[in-house]
């Protein structure tokens, strides 16, 4: 009883005020230098891709960039009010699986509207079977960003927490990738992109209920 | 004599305590230790009173680290007990999970925290500020948590009639605070 009464003593004595958007500015601090690192890290390793110019006038590029962008986001944003304990998902699972949606329907068009012969390019172009571990090598600093922030907030669901912000971490380092990689194929990116990003997020379901323990 | 809205009570003070007001924290922590008493009484029942004020220091320390978290435009209670509830499972947790499915049942049964009971509290509360210490651990201990008077006269350290007396004194302060105050 009394060390009780001497804690909350300790406790308001060391009371400092907090700014209204704390945890947001947290996770501004937390995620911006992280995915700065990945990039001067992709940059420096691999370098944007070789026909970068043209790619620009791409739409296929640009829905990658955006694929990979959009799920980013969505998993942020759940991420963020899955650090409060009182806090849920509010609808990420639905909503990443409309963009995954979207994604499958692009890439059966482009599937369609190409000969059979361009199948094996757009399907498995030729860095199906590294693609996915670059993903994830490019998505640890961004990980390592929103672990730490996560660290300090106080999520009730470590499982759900860990899996939903691996998911965003991934996402970021594909979006990371997407700057270097030269595949075309929509189906390419449906498939092995989102491998390299689950792998991200299996990391953060095995690791959260350790790693997020507060 | 009562507070019409504990929720507002406690969210304002809150506000104040996230700007830096040291009176405030101090009322808002003093009151939820209280709160957690009784909350955590109600959900370990075979626990010790070791483990129990374990318990209580952990989520008052947990409010202090953790209060960033607190989204000023949401309800202040559901915040606050969503880490009460959480240090539970996670002792439950850490004791090897035995006691976990029993925890999240008997919360699923008492989901949606009264504010009835909790405005009910705050009034006991308020009335036991006017006795002494010793007759509010006991008022505290066999009229709200239903201990026995065996067990915390063994806990005080007095005989069972000295507890008995303690009580009917208390009770009896109380009743003449209640015609006399309200």
């Amino acid at each position: 009883m009394r060390d009780t009464d001497r804690m909350i003593t300790d406790l308001v004595r060391d009371l400092r005020p907090v700014p209204r958007h704390a945890l947001r500015d947290r996770f501004l601090l937390g995620l911006l230098p992280a995915l700065a690192v990945s990039l001067l890290l992709m940059l420096a390793i691999l370098g944007l891709r070789s026909d970068m110019p043209e790619a620009l006038m791409l739409p296929v590029f640009w829905i990658k960039s955006a694929y990979n962008a959009l799920i980013a986001l969505v998993a942020l944003w759940a991420t963020y009010h899955l650090a409060r304990p009182d806090g849920a998902e509010g609808g990420f699972f639905k909503m990443g699986a409309a963009i995954v949606l979207a994604m499958a329907i692009a890439a059966a068009v482009q599937l369609v509207t190409s000969p059979p012969e361009a199948y094996g390019e757009l399907i498995l172009g030729s860095s199906a079977l590294h693609c996915p571990f670059l993903i994830f090598a490019f998505a640890l600093p961004v990980f390592a960003g929103i672990s730490w922030v996560l660290r300090k907030g106080a999520p009730a669901n470590l499982r759900l927490t860990g899996f939903i912000s691996g998911i965003a971490a991934g996402a970021a380092g594909a979006w990371v990738y997407s700057w270097f990689c030269t595949e075309n194929g929509m189906p390419f990116v449906l498939t092995w992109y989102s491998v390299g990003i689950l792998l991200v997020g299996a990391l953060g379901a095995l690791a959260g209920p350790r790693l997020l323990r507060w | 004599m009562t507070i019409a809205h504990s929720e507002d009570v406690l969210k304002a003070l809150m506000l104040l305590s996230l700007d830096g007001d040291e009176a405030a924290y101090r009322r808002l922590l003093t009151t939820l230790r209280v709160l957690l008493v009784g909350y955590y009484t109600r959900r370990m029942g075979a626990a010790t009173k070791a483990d129990m004020e374990d318990l209580v220091q952990e989520t008052l320390l947990s409010l202090h680290s953790r209060r960033a978290t607190y989204d000023r435009d949401r309800p202040f209670t559901a915040w606050f007990f969503s880490i009460a509830r959480y240090k539970l499972i996670d002792h439950h947790r850490s004791r090897g999970g035995r006691r976990l499915a029993e925890t999240e049942l008997g919360e699923e049964l008492e989901s949606g925290f009264s504010e009835e009971a909790l405005t009910a509290r705050l009034d006991v509360e308020r009335l036991l500020d006017g006795l002494t210490p010793r007759q509010q651990e006991l008022i505290r201990q066999v009229k709200l948590e239903g201990q026995s008077i065996a067990d915390t006269a063994d806990r005080v350290g007095q005989s069972e009639s000295a507890v008995k007396v303690s009580i009917h004194r208390a009770l009896k302060a109380l009743g003449e605070r209640m015609r006399g105050g309200s």
